[in-house]
């Protein structure tokens, strides 16, 4: 130690006092910035998943509670507060002596129960109400499906003849309810906690494994509203999104007859029959598209329960109806239309919605980058490396290791899923 | 230097080295006989080691003899217990389970009340308190031991009775025997005179009525339908039995009510002679029950008719590997009795098509609900 220079040590103690100021600056700074952050967040224009902002009677019943919990819990929290800083300045250690201690005062304890105890049923009374309203389904008119899974929503409509569906639905990524219609959502998931949440229509309710829980949609509005799996699934949960769209009662019926309509092979020789082969030799093993044959005529059933770890893939048979895809992270329509279809008024939507995508409207580069290699473009455990951990199944897309040839036929091919 | 043990012990080590040098180069150097000699090797030279460095235990002066002598611990039979312990266990290695687990229990039993003996033994020079000490450490492990032990047995001889007892008969001695406890120990409660010698003679006769009847009733075997009921094995491959029921037992001993609520997608209903549905969430009569691929479902089954019934999902037909010949595909729920439930778990892999329907009848009644697999 006795060989240390005198004044490099003087350097380093002027050096160790330094950043304490500074850390404490920059705590500060930090402060400042997240309070800006979120203060500044709270005015964002473009926040579809804003939960203030209520489309339909479930979200109003919740948004009703939060106008009355809100301000009384606001009150009391600024009241508290503030009492709680006055106390800290007023009585804080300055070297006085320890004050007389005495014990109850039955007039404030009194009060003190009361009250918070008043205060309390007033919130109880009207969250019972909001909790029974919102768990009403009595009234149902359409109800629906929805299975999750790593990393991805499954709508499936079962026969309603009064809603006009004959044959069941299946469908992706887009839940597609008709307006001012009491929907019901049966969720469940086949492999781990999900969570089915559009903040714009109701709550959330968890998709839980061997049960069915039910959760109420209804929209006010034509429109899109935008969602997100909110329970923690595994690698890819922040790209577990969805969103409901919400059509008029008679463009809802169309959807209904669109995605009823039959299988059509494309025309023999064109690009689109080529990737129809492709297809049936790359896809169909996990992927069904309704109606598809092979070359004897025999109809093919997809074996996802044999490839991918929780039994299923996204059914492709109306593909191009819908605007995104694997779990409504990418947009199957480019800019300039999705701008087109999320800013219409809520007379033209629908049109604009069910015109679906066309060859000018696709986003051709997200899905030739989906087929070239899925798991780069989403986190899955997709790696065939990695197979024997999973027993042999996907959890995900892999990378099929397709030439940008086939990519080609199947863009044309996939086209024609409408 | 060398004392007369480890000389022994040297000698041991030094054999088993050339013999186990010489089976590695000449008989094989990967089997087990060469493992047991180096096995041998080592543990010679450990005891080797040992006994050089407390030379054979021998003490080198008078004081230290007496010091030594001071410490010598009282004979103790848990030494052989253990060792017995271990030896039955390595016995059920290679016979049962079940003597394996006895071995385990023994050994940990000895094991427990050697280390507690020794610790008590050094706990103070004086051998009456340490006595004491060592009845106090061992009674909070015996007493709650020998209590398990003792419910244990109790349970097995009264659920052997239960069992070979008729069902009604089950049913009475359970109440019978409830009650004299209950009416034996209120009189002891209020009346204090009673306890003493006449408590003690009514127990050892009740624990004495106990074994005798629970022993001649695990000899004698579970009444008979009991056991045919597990002879016909409903869930075995070979019993796909979902018409008429031709078992005897089984179908009529099932449990009919389902605690199962909210993880239902849908509930079938017999009525009338007639069959009808009703799917979750939703307040009507369906004729279709849609049920989503790949997923495990539940479907509850309610008889609300005076017979027997059964839920039976028909999933179509397919060629069986074995045999080579078309078979039909599906399941069944037990039979339930009026305003009984069952429930049916399916999980469908394939859609239904045409070609390919799926449906739920109910034999003997009318009608049928059409299951759709998107
Ligand atoms: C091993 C099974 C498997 C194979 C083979 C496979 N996929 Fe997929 N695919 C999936 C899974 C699983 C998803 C869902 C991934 C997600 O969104 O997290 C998916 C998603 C998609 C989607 C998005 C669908 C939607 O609605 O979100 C498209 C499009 C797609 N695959 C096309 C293809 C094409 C074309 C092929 C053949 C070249 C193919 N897939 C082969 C398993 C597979
Ligand atoms: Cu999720």
């Amino acid at each position: 130690m006795s060989h240390i220079d005198p004044v490099l040590t003087k350097e380093k103690a002027i050096d160790t006092v330094t950043p304490v100021k500074s850390s404490r600056r920059r705590i500060v700074t930090a402060l400042a910035g997240v309070s800006a952050t979120v203060f500044l967040t709270g005015c964002a224009t473009n926040a579809p998943q804003d939960t203030f902002v209520p489309k339909g009677p479930n979200a109003k019943i919740i948004d009703d509670l939060n106008m009355i919990v809100f301000p009384i819990a606001g009150v009391v929290g600024v009241i508290v507060l503030a009492l709680a800083t006055y106390i800290f300045m007023k009585f804080r250690d300055k070297g006085q002596a320890i004050p007389a201690q005495s014990h109850g005062k039955p007039y404030v304890e009194i009060t003190l129960t009361i009250v918070p105890a008043l205060i309390l049923t007033v919130v109880g009374v009207f969250t019972f109400r909001g909790i029974f309203d919102l768990a009403e389904t009595k009234d149902t008119e359409l109800i629906i499906n929805v299975t999750g899974q790593q990393w991805w929503w499954e709508y499936d409509y079962p026969v309603q003849a009064d809603q006009g569906i004959s044959q069941p639905i299946i469908s992706s990524g887009q839940l597609v309810i008709p307006v001012g219609t009491k929907v019901l959502l049966r969720e469940t998931s086949r492999d781990v906690i999900h969570s089915y949440w559009i903040p714009a229509l109701n709550g959330k309710k968890d998709a839980v494994p061997g049960r069915i829980h039910l959760l109420r949609l209804e929209a006010d509005e034509p429109g899109i509203y935008a969602g997100q799996c909110t329970e923690f699934c595994g690698l890819s949960h922040a790209n577990m999104r969805m969103e409901a769209v919400a059509l008029s009662k008679e463009d809802f019926a169309k959807w209904v007859a669109g995605q009823q309509k039959a299988y059509t092979a494309p025309a023999a020789g064109t690009l689109a029959a080529e990737g129809e082969t492709t297809f049936i030799n790359q896809c169909s093993r996990c992927h069904q598209v309704n109606g598809i044959k092979d070359a004897n005529g025999k109809p093919i059933i997809s074996a996802p329960d044999e490839n991918v770890y929780s039994g299923a893939a996204p059914n492709l048979s109306h593909l191009m109806s819908r605007n995104t895809f694997a779990g409504a992270m990418f947009d199957l329509v480019n800019e300039e239309c999705r701008a087109d279809v999320w800013n219409a008024k809520s007379e033209e939507f629908g049109a604009k919605y069910l015109a679906g995508v066309s060859e000018d409207c696709l986003n051709e580069k997200d899905l030739r980058a989906w087929l070239r290699n899925a798991p780069a473009m989403k986190p899955m455990y997709a790696d065939p490396s990695n197979l024997e951990k999973s027993n042999g199944l996907y959890r995900g897309m892999p990378n099929l290791g397709l030439t940008e040839d086939d990519i080609d036929k199947l863009v044309a091919y996939l086209l024609t899923l409408k | 230097m060398f004392t007369p043990g480890s000389k022994y012990f040297l000698g041991l080590t030094g054999l088993s080295l050339v013999s186990a040098v010489l089976y590695t180069i000449f008989v094989n150097p990967s089997d087990i006989g060469a493992v047991a000699l180096f096995g041998l090797l080592l543990a010679g030279a450990l005891v080797a080691g040992f006994s050089l460095f407390t030379r054979d235990g021998d003490a080198e002066t008078e004081a230290e003899a007496v010091e030594a002598a001071a410490y010598a611990p009282t004979p103790s039979f848990w030494p052989i217990v253990f060792a017995l312990g271990a030896a039955v266990v390595l016995l059920g290695v290679a016979t049962h389970p079940i003597v394996f687990v006895l071995g385990i229990a023994v050994l940990v039993g000895g094991g427990v009340e050697w280390t507690i003996q020794d610790w008590a033994e050094r706990a103070s020079a004086d051998a009456e308190f340490n006595d004491l000490v060592r009845h106090r450490a061992i009674g909070a492990l015996d007493y709650p031991g020998l209590a398990a032990v003792g419910l244990g047995v109790i349970a097995y001889f009264f659920s052997r009775i239960m069992l070979a007892a008729s069902k009604d008969g089950a049913s009475v001695i359970f109440i019978v025997v409830a009650t004299a406890i209950m009416v034996f120990a209120f009189l002891v409660a209020t009346k204090p005179t009673l306890r003493g010698k006449s408590v003690a003679l009514v127990v050892t006769a009740g624990a004495l009525l106990l074994a005798v009847a629970g022993v001649a009733t695990a000899i004698s075997g579970e009444r008979s339908e009991l056991v045919e009921y597990a002879e016909a094995d409903h869930y075995s491959k070979t019993h796909r039995e979902c018409g008429e029921e031709e078992g005897k037992y089984y179908d009529h001993e099932a449990n009919n009510t389902v605690s199962l609520r909210s993880a239902v997608l849908a509930t079938v209903f017999v009525e009338d002679g007639k069959i009808r549905a009703q799917m979750i969430g939703l307040e009507k009569d369906v004729d279709t029950i849609t049920v989503p691929r790949s997923n495990a479902t539940n479907i509850l089954f309610r008889n609300l008719d005076e017979e027997d019934h059964r839920l039976v999902v028909n999933l179509g037909k397919a060629v069986n590997d074995e045999t080579g010949k078309e078979e039909e595909l599906g399941t069944c729920t037990q039979l339930a009795g009026k305003n009984q439930e069952q429930v049916l778990t399916l999980n469908i892999k394939k859609p239904s098509s045409e070609e390919q329907g799926y449906s739920f009848t109910v034999p003997g009644a009318e009608g049928e609900i059409k299951v759709v697999v998107p």
